[in-house]
């Protein structure tokens, strides 16, 4: 499914530049689960934008579904990302102003899913989370371990593919933090590809491949068994 | 402590020098519309004030209805003052202005001038109007006759020296002693004389009570109630006017009979200093304003204040969002409530003075531009006159006030923890109290657009209306008399120049001037019900056939016709007023004073034309033939104007040698009736410009934080497949419909306003719904491109940099 080489991202400032990935290459094969460790600042977070197509590099080759998308621009990557890829943050990214309802349901709006249509895959995927009795309420009046179940929700209602996870048990409770896990493997369980930036040995432990990374390179591949 | 609060204000402007630039831009140029408005306002209020009895000076008014006719009058009869002071105590002077005679020629050295400014009038002036002396002395300067008090303006023309008194000045051929030089005239005053001759010179049937030719002014005595002493009028009515009309009306035994026949005279005081704003009466001794410009005025500037006011409030509460954090940190550190209070208050009240700073300069910078406009010549020093000054500096502590009261009690409210946790940015939103002043920016200039758009229509429509005869390419001649017997000469050898097509030579043109009527009858003995009162104007042969009227009825006059010296012609209303089913062939008379009766004949009907303003009816006109040789008007038809000028001059130069030549356009003379609406015009357009800059700047800004404060969000919404668009629409989806609702509430205010202006024109247009349609538009445009601006940034941005958390 994703197969780079030599990617390189520099970030330049008036002042530094940053050499946040140095010519890293990697492959995440179709239905595979896989954590990225690493110490803060190494570059996973620019990994995995990399990876969902957010954020373009300055150099190498990134080979999504077969097709190279290093070059991409904007609006091609927009597309390709918005039916493939779903995201989950360690800081939830919902919208203050929206429902849970309403917060499932953009990226379904954004590809053009009718209504009727809509209303019945958010429903799906809400009861799926065990969240169907909150869908009329807002973020601010939920858990963290809710309004994270609110965003795996969010990041599968479309049935992407793939799904990029930066942190997501990192502003969560270990009960809280395992039912996100939970809901991962059985995701990946169903086929969908899972990519997964943590800092904790426990979590990494539900993928089936660590990768390490030390300043922009990877260092070290754990299967696990 | 409070040098400390400046520091860190000015800190904090200029660490936000983009907000700060818009925020007292804004606000800068509104002070400045603002100061100019008041400016003006306060000149326009000012008119007469200076006299020191001004508030017990009157003028007597008459209200005349007759024969068909409507006149209101500022003149009254020359007996009318002197019987006012002698008969009743409360009136302590009396003094009467003679302008009926219009302008007359001065001699300097061998050439003639045309003097405008001259008029004739009692000694008395100078104890009512007392003027600031120069030379000489007015207390006994009009008492003989050919005496003169001149201005200063006009003793430097004919002496070179402001010391002219005790010299002679030629005035139309008779030689005036100057007996004083007084100062120019203030320009805040109704009239402005450079020669006031003394009213002992004046040619006239005296003791007349029904001829109305003199502005009467009286001085009333300390505490008397004007409004209590017009009652007198009754009796002035019964004792002096009645027993005289009695002589030229059968059938005339009380004023209640002259009324009950639906006519009317009437008398009534004017207040000195009200005939600047209110008096539109006949005949005015200098163009007056109207009130309505100052209301209109005011509003137009407190709504532009206001507008600037509230961008300044929105802007500084928006950002002050951005400092919740800085807030929640000082709280929790323990600055208290009052401290946060008083750190806002001192950087809006420095960013409010800045603006007043720099508005200070626009205004000096733009007051030429605007007394061009406004036709005013106020200096930029009166914006520091003594009454100014303490308005100016309260100006800057009340908007700061005004501004920052609000963001300052919004963020001081913060709850340290919630601000902390970053959960303001949900109230920022949804602020009702922002949209409600969006709104209002919006109405403010939807309301400014529609208005400037049906001055505009009600202007063009007055240029383009069809006004009965043909005003362009019309040249006029004025003070043709100076001609004396040369005149036909001089109208023959200039109809044989290239260019000329016919020529004419009038006491009156269609455009306004002064004139008066007179009365007519049906039969040959008068009496109220068969009255026709009308202006009649002496014309020649070529009058109609050069304007361009047209004779719907009968005939024009002509050579053919030897009876013509008695005929006249009839404007469509003098014939309606008339009641004649046809009017061709019947007779008209007229009574002069010493008793005789005239006849006429009516030889034909001329299609009614706009001799007044299109603010009139056209009231009942009667043309005679004549001899008279005031105006010489030539219908002309070359592009080469100058050159023809300049052999019109030549002639002019060698038949009346010495005597001032001038010329005017008929058209120029037209547009000079709407001067006041033209300046309108402007001004609306200007201000109306200057509003929507003014809400589109602080829409700008708004937009600005609003992106600024949604970019985690647009960042969210990016990352889940929204395009630029998308985020566009999203974001200028709410000020749209601000818009929207300031629209429908604009059309109805709109629409009562120019309604009610409209309400001025006896011919007017109506009002159209696509105007109100464009104007909303023409908002609706201007928003979403300020607000589409800042929001295809905030789209664009790369949502990766939003999302970071680190
Ligand atoms: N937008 C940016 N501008 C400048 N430097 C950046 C930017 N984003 C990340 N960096 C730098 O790049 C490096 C890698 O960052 P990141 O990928 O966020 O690390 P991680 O997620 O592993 O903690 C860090 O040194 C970080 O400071
Ligand atoms: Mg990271």
């Amino acid at each position: 499914m994703i197969k780079i080489k030599d990617l390189e991202k520099i970030y330049r400032t008036e002042e530094v530049e940053t050499i946040a990935l140095n010519k890293l290459s990697m492959e995440v094969k179709d239905g595979e689960f896989v954590a990225v460790m690493g110490p803060s600042g190494c570059g996973k977070s620019t990994l995995l934008n990399i990876l969902g197509l957010l954020d373009d590099p300055d150099a190498g080759s990134f080979i999504f579904n077969g097709i190279e998308v290093a070059k991409f621009n904007e609006r091609k990557r927009a597309d390709l990302r918005k039916h493939n890829i779903g995201f989950v943050f360690q800081s939830f990214n919902l919208i203050d102003e929206l429902t849970v309802f309403e917060n499932v349901e953009l990226p379904l709006i954004y590809t053009g899913v009718k209504s009727s249509e809509r209303k019945k895959r958010v429903d799906e995927v809400l009861d799926k989370v065990q969240i169907m009795h909150r869908r009329n309420h807002y973020p601010q009046q939920l858990s963290g371990g809710q309004q994270q179940r609110v965003a795996v929700a969010r990041a599968v209602v479309n049935k992407p593919k793939l799904i990029l996870a930066d942190e997501p048990t990192g502003n969560l409770d270990s009960h809280n933090g395992n039912e996100v896990m939970e809901m991962l493997t059985d995701l990946n369980e169903q086929g969908t590809t899972i990519v997964m930036v943590t800092h904790s040995e426990h979590d990494a432990r539900y993928s089936h491949r660590i990768i390490r990374m030390l300043d922009g390179q990877t260092v070290l591949e754990n299967i696990m068994v | 402590m409070i040098r400390n609060y400046f520091k860190i204000a000015v800190r904090n402007l200029w660490k936000n020098k983009g907000f700060s630039a818009i925020n007292i831009a804004g606000l800068a140029i509104g002070l400045a519309c603002f100061i100019l408005i008041a400016l003006f306002v306060m000149d326009e209020l000012s008119y007469d004030r200076f006299y020191p009895d001004a508030d017990r000076i009157y003028r007597v008014d008459a209200d005349i209805k007759f024969g068909g006719n409507n006149l209101n009058l500022t003149v009254s009869s020359d007996p009318m003052g002197p019987v006012l002071k002698k008969d009743y105590p409360q009136v302590e002077e009396y003094t009467r202005i003679y302008a009926s005679e219009g302008s007359k020629l001065v001699r300097k050295g061998n050439e003639y001038i045309n003097e405008e400014k001259i008029v004739y009038a009692d000694s008395t002036f100078f104890n009512i109007f007392p003027q600031k002396v120069v030379s000489g002395e007015t207390k006994t300067a009009l008492f003989e006759p050919n005496t003169v008090v001149i201005s200063e303006t006009a003793a430097k023309k004919y002496f070179s020296t402001v010391d002219a008194a005790g010299k002679t000045i030629d005035i139309d051929k008779k030689p005036f002693k100057v007996t004083a030089v007084i100062k120019d005239m203030p320009h805040n005053s109704h009239f402005h004389f450079d020669f006031i001759m003394s009213m002992k010179n004046v040619e006239y049937d005296w003791n007349n009570f029904l001829s109305h030719n003199f502005h009467t002014y009286i001085l009333l005595k300390k505490g008397t109630d004007y409004h209590a002493f017009e009652k007198n009028f009754t009796q002035v009515l019964d004792n002096y006017v009645l027993p005289q009309a009695k002589q030229f009306m059968t059938g005339l035994n009380s004023m209640d009979d002259f009324r009950k026949s639906g006519n009317k005279l009437d008398y009534s005081l004017m207040p000195l200093t009200k005939i600047h704003l209110y008096s539109h009466r006949f005949p005015e001794l200098e163009a007056n304003s109207n009130i309505q410009f100052v209301y209109i005025f005011s509003a137009v500037a407190l709504f532009i204040l206001l507008i600037a006011c509230i961008n300044f409030m929105n802007l500084s509460t928006a950002r002050s969002v951005n400092r919740a954090k800085e807030v929640g940190i000082r709280k929790v550190l323990g600055t208290g409530k009052k401290n946060l209070i008083a750190q806002f208050l001192s950087e809006s009240a420095l960013m409010a003075f800045i603006s007043l700073l720099l508005a200070l300069v626009l205004t000096y910078f733009t007051l030429p531009l605007f007394n061009n406009i406004a036709a005013k010549s106020m200096s930029a020093g009166s914006i520091f006159s003594s009454s100014f000054l303490p308005f100016l500096i309260a100006l800057p502590v009340i908007v700061g006030l005004l501004a920052g009261l609000y963001p300052a009690f919004f963020l001081s409210r913060f709850k340290p923890i919630a601000v902390l946790k970053g959960k303001i940015n949900a109230g920022f939103k949804k602020n009702t109290l922002r949209s409600g002043l969006v709104v209002f920016q919006f109405f403010t200039s939807i309301v400014l657009i529609i208005g400037t758009i049906i001055v505009y229509q009600q202007l063009h429509f007055i240029q383009n209306t069809n006004l009965g005869f043909t005003k362009d390419q019309v040249l006029i001649i004025d003070d043709a008399y100076a001609l004396n017997k040369n005149d036909e000469v001089f109208k023959n050898a200039v109809l044989q120049l290239p260019g000329v097509k016919s020529g004419t030579m009038s006491g009156y043109l269609p455009v306004n001037s002064s004139r008066t009527d007179n009365t007519y009858s049906r039969e040959a003995v008068m009496d109220p019900k068969n009255a026709l009162s009308m202006q009649s104007w002496i014309v020649d042969y070529d009058y109609i056939n050069t304007l361009g009227m047209k004779i719907i009825k009968g005939r024009d006059f002509s050579k053919d016709f030897g009876t013509d010296s008695n005929a006249v012609i009839l404007n469509e209303t003098a014939a309606k007023v008339l009641g004649y089913e046809d009017p061709v062939g019947k007779k008209l008379f007229r009574q002069s004073p010493d008793g005789k009766t005239t006849s006429y004949t009516i030889i034909g009907i001329v299609k009614d034309f706009h001799f007044e303003s299109l603010r009139q009816n056209i009231y009942p006109l009667g043309l005679m033939l004549g001899h008279s040789n005031s105006i010489i008007s030539f219908k002309i038809a070359t592009a080469n104007i100058k050159p023809l000028i300049q052999q019109i001059q030549n002639k002019w130069k060698a038949l009346a040698p010495g005597m001032p030549f001038s010329y005017r356009f008929m058209d120029d003379a037209f547009n000079n009736m709407y001067r006041a609406e033209q300046r309108v015009e402007k001004v609306a357009i200007t201000f109306a410009i200057l509003a929507i800059i003014i809400a589109c700047l602080g829409l700008f800004g708004l937009v600005t934080y609003m992106a600024e404060q949604r970019t985690k969000e647009i960042g969210v919404r990016k990352v889940l497949g929204a395009s630029v668009p998308n985020l566009v629409a999203m974001l200028s989806k709410d000020f749209m419909k601000l818009v929207a609702i300031a629209s429908v509430i604009a059309f109805p205010v709109a629409w009562w306003g120019m309604h009610t202006w409209l309400q001025d024109f006896a011919y007017r247009i109506s009002i159209e719904w696509w105007v109100f349609a464009l104007a909303a538009f023409i908002a609706l445009l201007i928003a979403l491109l300020t607000v589409s601006v800042q929001a295809i940034k905030a789209a664009m941005a790369n949502p990766v940099k939003s999302l970071r958390t680190e």
